[in-house]
């Protein structure tokens, strides 16, 4: 393998291509219109472009990237995360044109890519799922069968409508005598939305945890899984920090959890990099939800404590080696990591997207901390694409020293020409409930609903006294500066842009 | 002459001159001598022994990274009526009264009128949802009112900086 296309953009892209100039290996970028100048694109030894702006014209094109890998005679494809990394078709394209697919097989994607076949896998691998119904409940089952399916389950249950999606035919119910009426209005919300009355029944976990097994399987049978990642921190069902281990999982929870995701995957002959998804109760009870068949946002974090170069191994697995991995090692961390994931986003102005030109950019370093970004001074983020510009991750010995250091990188992570949610994060860090690690999967939104709208970072009298201090010298040094994005003054960064992104600047001023 | 800046509603009234290299700085009265120092796009202050390290982008001034919105005002309040104000651009108590523009802050598409002519709105209250970076983005009022004119559609698509609806 001499030379790998990658088939993304941003900051995993740039990802990538490291792990190959670590390898030796020759990293080809694709490009759509706007991305041309991005950092991707002038890290890689080749480039080619490949289309428009929509990712449905460029990134999302498997035609023009298996052309992309002809022109420049690449001999595999790495996908990346989004985009075609889990598109069955893309990694049977590239097969089929003689490429190697940097991933799991087609037929493993489709099948653990259907929640109800993996359900199914997990299930015959003798991995504890969700308890629910099989089967979908139509018009034509009579209220009774359905008390006798919930009874079986055991209540609190959820309502679930077949064809659903977005809370729409969803309904809570806690006992019997809610249950035919919850029926009732959940099949003629469902046939509303969707056409469709058919519902089926699960069970409601209180307030779970959402944890995860990254592994690895080569293609001699070998699969390692590693110590579980803890993703409850999310925003609408978003994970937005992630970290190893899980505050809430012990010694016998993580034996039974690595080696149950190892077995769905030895099940299915699960090769390259995966992940197991698990809802975790508040009495060790862990149910499997889903697998990921790519390598996932949060990768970093298990590389901190194990000292694995997932993405190397991924590269070398694809290549036909055995995993020489300890798998003992793989699942006891050392220390702890966290990582954030910081977004082109306006959080205190709910989170608002904040694309545009990127004026200036301080990342911070030091002992603990790594920096996985596309981003840079200079660079643009384009409205295009998911707007994920850097992960910032933290390691340190044991929790508190993680916590401590990411708190001092954010205080040095400074950007201007975008918002970012990097003032969240400095908040986020500081609830008593993250530090203590009480939470779980509504957690953070719960939080955000209780809050009125405040700033996340309101600053304090003496930083308002010092910016009041610094807006009036530079003013001094430039009396004439009616417009405060004037792009003439030396002291402000902010470089022209086009009217838009003035526009977006100042809009996203308002709340 | 004497600078007004606004921050979070309130004025402060400042005198800034130089002294040998540096600059005294005296807000609302009070004097400090400030050494400043630029350095690859942001500021270092020294005020007495203090070290302050600030970024400035456009009306927002970062102090160790904690975002300040701030405006200058023009010795006449009168001035800052005017929509080009800073200090109105900033959407503080100062933006209140007067007709409110919402306009799209990027391209997108409009998937949702939250309101129509007439309806009173209060302050933070969802206006309209614009679809963009994958994302429902709802457009909040800055302050109360009552919508007067809509102009969005819902299902097509807008530029930036297109005038959605406006609020009286």
């Amino acid at each position: 393998m001499k030379r790998i296309l990658i088939a993304n953009r941003g900051e995993i892209a740039v990802r990538i291509i490291r792990a190959c100039r670590d390898m030796g290996i020759e990293a080809v970028a694709v490009y759509s219109d706007c991305d041309r100048a991005a950092r991707h694109v002038r890290l890689a030894g080749r480039a080619v472009h490949i289309g428009g702006n929509p990712p449905a014209e460029s990134y999302l094109r498997i035609d023009r990237v298996i052309d992309a890998a002809r022109r420049a005679d690449a001999d595999a494809v790495h996908p990346g995360y989004g985009f075609l990394a889990e598109n069955e078709e893309f990694a049977a394209a590239c097969r089929d044109a003689g490429l190697t697919f940097i991933g799991p097989t087609p037929e493993a994607i489709a099948l653990m890519g259907s929640k109800t076949a993996a359900r199914q896998a997990a299930m015959e691998a003798g991995v504890p799922v969700v308890p629910g119904t099989e089967e979908p409940l139509g018009l034509d089952v009579p209220d009774a069968a359905i008390a006798g399916l919930a009874e079986r389950i055991g209540y609190p249950i959820m309502i679930k409508a077949v064809a659903g999606g977005g809370g729409k035919g969803m309904r809570v119910v806690s006992s019997v005598a809610e249950l035919s009426g919850a029926v009732r209005s959940a099949r003629s919300e469902a046939q509303a939305s969707f056409g469709d009355p058919a519902i089926y029944l699960e069970r409601r976990i209180l307030n779970p945890r959402h944890v995860e097994v990254q592994l690895l399987g080569d293609h001699h049978g070998t699969v390692i899984p590693f110590v579980e990642r803890e993703c409850s921190i999310q925003r609408r069902h978003q994970k937005v920090i992630e970290e190893t281990p899980s505050a809430a999982v012990g010694d016998a929870v993580r034996r039974r959890l690595t080696s149950d995701a190892a077995a769905i995957a030895r099940s299915v002959g699960y090769t390259n990099a995966g992940t197991m998804e698990f809802l975790l109760d508040g009495s060790d009870h862990f149910y499997f939800l889903e697998m990921n068949t790519r390598l996932q946002v949060e990768h970093p974090i298990t590389e901190m404590v194990t000292g694995v170069d997932l993405v190397q191994w991924q590269i070398r697995i694809a290549r036909g080696e055995r995993l020489t991995i300890d798998p003992a090692a793989a699942v006891k961390p050392r220390g702890h990591a966290i990582e954030c994931r910081i977004y082109a986003e306006d959080a205190d102005a709910g989170f608002m997207p904040s694309p545009g030109h990127i004026a200036a950019l301080h990342v911070p370093s030091g002992p603990g901390i790594r920096d996985d970004s596309g981003a840079e001074a200079g660079g643009d983020v384009p409205i295009f694409y998911d707007p994920m510009i850097s992960k910032l991750i933290a390691w340190g010995d044991d929790r508190p020293q993680a916590i401590a250091r990411m708190r001092r990188a954010l205080r040095e992570y400074d950007v201007s020409g975008i918002k970012t949610t990097v003032p969240f994060f400095r908040w986020m860090l500081d609830q008593p409930d993250f530090v203590d690690g009480r939470f779980h999967t509504g957690y953070l939104d719960e939080i955000l609903r209780s809050r009125a709208g405040e700033p996340f970072t309101p600053p304090d009298d003496e930083r308002i006294e010092v910016a009041v201090v610094a807006a009036a010298i530079q003013h001094f040094l430039r009396p004439n500066r009616q417009n405060p994005m004037n792009p003439t003054n030396p002291l402000n960064p902010v470089k022209p842009g086009s009217a838009w992104r003035a526009r977006a600047r100042s809009e996203a001023l308002r709340d | 002459m004497t600078l007004y800046v606004d921050v979070n509603g309130r004025r402060y009234a400042v005198d800034v001159a130089r002294r040998n290299g540096a600059f005294l700085v005296s807000v609302d009265g009070r004097q400090r001598e400030v050494d400043v120092k630029e350095v690859g796009g942001v500021l270092s202050l020294l005020i007495g022994t203090k070290s302050y390290e600030i970024s400035i982008d456009g009306s927002t001034v970062h102090v160790e990274g904690i975002p300040v919105q701030v405006g200058i005002g023009s010795p006449r309040p009168s001035w800052g009526k005017a929509g080009a104000s800073p200090s109105t651009a900033l959407g503080t108590s100062m933006g209140a009264g007067g007709p409110q523009q919402i306009s799209a802050p990027m391209p997108g598409k409009i998937v949702k009128l939250l309101v129509k002519p007439g309806d009173r709105v209060e302050p933070r209250q969802g206006l309209v949802v614009v679809e963009a970076m994958k994302m429902e983005n709802e457009l909040r009022a800055r302050a109360a009112g009552t919508v007067a004119e809509v102009r969005a559609v819902e299902g097509t698509t807008v530029e930036a900086g297109a005038i959605l609806m406006i609020l009286e």
